[in-house]
């Protein structure tokens, strides 16, 4: 068959094919350049127990003792292939990890790996990403992740009838928590403006803006529209307080 | 005396002794004492309470002066759950401080979408540690995947001069270093479930006092465990392990409090197999998440131990097993059980209203045998009466009158609002609160 004759029984995409070789290297050199990858990949046994005990591999074609043995036999093609969609499927339970008689970590690798491929702007990630840019609006912008009306029935229909009653009159039930734990709708709390500030600037000083305008150009502008009003709130906030 | 020490003997078989991982606690020590980092250690003011680790390491567990690092997962969607945490701590008349000036970890969105690096992880961890060293509370670290990336980020920041050098001048930035130019990091990082792990005696005395008095007995309750995997699988060796729960083969916290209240705790064979939640499947990938769930945990729970609830301890696996029962009716896959965190367990258990303490009405599972089976069989009344406050809330609302509202809150409420916070903290803008987009 196309493709690998052992193990990864994928055929290479015909997207892979086209790429040069040396740019798949480059690639995988990234990859291989983390300071993590040396704390996550040790050597194997090829005993299997990390493929033996993942969620994932239940489910969908997918192995991490593969992703060690590509390592291990720096095998650009099939690595470079796994980083379209292959990787996505790992559930980052680490499973693999505490099972590896080595300490290998392959969801580890795969975290690398994802990262990679969002910097570098892959197709398939961009693809791949799009249902999931609410909670990089509401985390790039809030500083949380989650919120009360993330949860909408409409979105979540196979949760059930429980779900659209726990939606109904959502204001009054989120200020009847007699804490101060979720009283917001929109954010898990009200994270304050300083706060956001800081972490905006962390954003940007670590390149994840960056980052995130390569993966989703529309996405990032309404993002720095929110990060630019909060910056003048908060320069207002400052001249006022200056002021008094 | 050092950071680092062991039991001896050790109190159960241990697993890798002199592990790698703990000797991150000399590593800190080496590197206060090159005025690299601050340690915010545990002392004596944080009444601390020592649990094995995995490796036979001591571990100590704040319990009191706590600085709440609160989950988005458990705020935003299983409100119960750090309202439980509240209600325990209010309870033993404990000191915390629950304050605006904290982000989310970032990690969900990380092991999610790859949308993120390790500097800007240790960035966001470093930055919510130094507020609570400002504060002088102790961090308790309420999410699971928060506590896993907390710890994996300290052992890379520790073991990495790479990563301290590429964070230290975006702390410096912030104003996040201590005024000799120093990391702040904390001597442990605590998750809730050590915190709950280490009070259980406690725990058990209220049940005991008030909840056996209210008529609740949960020595009939089936319990199966579902251990969270960024709690114990992440940094395996730094979690609880205790010779009275499986012989110290199995991580200790939720199960030794379970056993402590006296309910019945039944094992199953796939105890060790994550939720199927997944971070980017819950959303994405979603048939995974619910056959993963219904297959490998549900299903074999009903089949094999017949357990009450299933009890877990983070924010992910509450929600991908309470919510993915009810789509099992479509392919004869139905297994109705109850779904929830330890400490919202134990608050039902020493009496807390299962409503408006627990917020139960979030729940997708089948608690109400489970409500019945522990004795609070008035709970129809209970959901009345929190249905009825809702709905005046929601009318005093309306009707604008914003007046009562505050006095109804002053004697609703369990908590003095941000009136325990840093710096004489006055109430600043939101980053959310006046936005259109966010606007709560």
């Amino acid at each position: 068959m196309e493709g690998h004759n052992y193990g990864y029984n994928i055929p290479i995409s015909e997207k892979t094919k086209k790429v040069p070789l040396e740019e798949k290297r480059r690639i995988i050199e990234e990859v291989k350049s983390d300071f993590r990858f040396k704390e996550y990949l040790f050597g194997c046994l090829n005993c299997g127990v990390c493929t033996a005990s993942c969620p994932s591999n239940r489910f969908f074609d997918y192995s991490p003792r593969e992703i060690v043995q590509r390592f291990l036999e720096d095998d650009v093609e099939v690595l470079y292939d796994m980083m379209h969609e292959y990787i996505w499927a790992c559930s980052q339970c680490f499973t693999c990890w505490i099972r590896c008689p080595f300490v290998n970590n392959p969801g580890g690798l795969v975290i690398i790996m994802r990262e990679v491929a969002v910097r570098n702007a892959f197709e398939a990630t961009k693809d791949l990403l799009k249902p999931y840019g609410r909670v990089l609006l509401k985390v790039m912008s809030t500083g949380n992740q989650l919120s009360a009306d993330m949860l909408q029935p409409d979105f979540f229909p196979d949760w059930g009838p429980k779900m659209q009653d726990n939606m109904e009159n959502l204001r009054a039930k989120r200020m009847a928590i007699p804490f101060d734990v979720g009283k917001a709708v929109k954010t898990a709390w009200e994270v304050s403006l300083e706060t956001a500030i800081e972490m905006y600037q962390i954003w940007e000083e670590t390149g994840i803006f960056d980052m995130l305008e390569r993966l989703d150009p529309n996405l990032h502008m309404v993002i720095m529209d929110i990060v630019d009003e909060n910056k003048d709130r908060w320069e207002e906030l400052m001249e006022e307080e200056e002021e008094q | 005396m050092g950071i680092l020490r062991y039991a001896d003997p050790p109190p159960f078989p241990i697993q890798n002794k002199h592990s790698h991982y703990d000797h991150i606690f000399e590593k800190m020590e080496e590197l206060e004492a090159k005025g690299e980092i601050l340690i915010f250690r545990i002392t004596d003011e944080y009444k601390p309470v020592e649990v094995y680790t995995r490796t036979g390491r001591i571990k100590k567990i704040p319990t009191n002066k706590l600085w709440h690092h609160k989950s988005c997962g458990q705020c935003g969607n299983i409100p119960g759950y750090p309202a439980s945490v509240f209600w325990f701590m209010n309870k033993f008349g404990l000191d915390y401080l629950n304050e605006p000036h904290q982000t989310s970890c970032t990690a969900w969105n990380y092991h999610g979408s790859g949308t993120s690096n390790p500097v800007a992880l240790a960035a966001v961890y470093l930055r919510n540690m130094h507020q609570a060293w400002k504060t002088g509370y102790y961090p308790l670290i309420h999410c699971g995947t928060s506590f896993g990336s907390y710890k994996e980020t300290r052992e890379l920041l520790i073991m990495d001069d790479e990563l301290r050098k590429a964070v230290k001048p975006i702390l410096k930035k912030l104003g996040r270093l201590t005024e000799d130019g120093r990391i702040v990091i904390p001597e442990e990082v605590v998750h809730y479930s050590e915190w709950v792990h280490a009070m259980r005696f406690k725990i058990k005395e209220l049940y005991e006092k008030e909840g056996k008095a209210e008529g609740i007995d949960v020595s009939n309750v089936r319990v199966a465990i579902h251990n969270a995997c960024h709690t114990y699988k992440m940094i395996a060796d730094d979690y609880p392990y205790d010779p009275e729960v499986y012989n110290g083969q199995r991580p200790a916290a939720s199960t030794a409090v379970i056993k402590a209240l006296g309910a019945q705790v039944v094992d199953y064979s796939t105890w060790y197999d994550c939720c199927g939640f997944g971070f980017r499947h819950i959303l994405t990938e979603r048939e995974f998440t619910r056959s993963f769930a219904i297959y490998r945990k549900l299903k074999v729970i009903s089949e094999e131990v017949k357990a009450d609830v299933i009890i877990t301890h983070d924010t992910g696996c509450t929600t991908t097993m309470e919510k993915n029962q009810w789509i099992g009716k479509a392919h004869g896959l139905y297994y109705p059980i109850a779904v929830m965190s330890d400490v919202m367990f134990a608050a039902l258990a020493c009496g807390a209203h299962p409503f408006k303490v627990v917020q139960l009405y979030w729940n997708c599972s089948n608690y109400e045998p489970l409500l019945e089976k522990m004795g609070i069989t008035n709970w129809k009344e209970l959901k009345k009466e929190w249905e009825e406050t809702v709905e005046y809330i929601s009318k005093l609302e309306k009707e604008g009158k914003y007046d009562e509202l505050l006095e109804f809150f002053k004697e609703y409420d369990l908590y003095e609002p941000y009136s325990r916070t840093s710096d004489g903290f006055k109430r600043r803008r939101s980053a959310t609160a006046d936005m259109p987009l966010f606007k709560s």
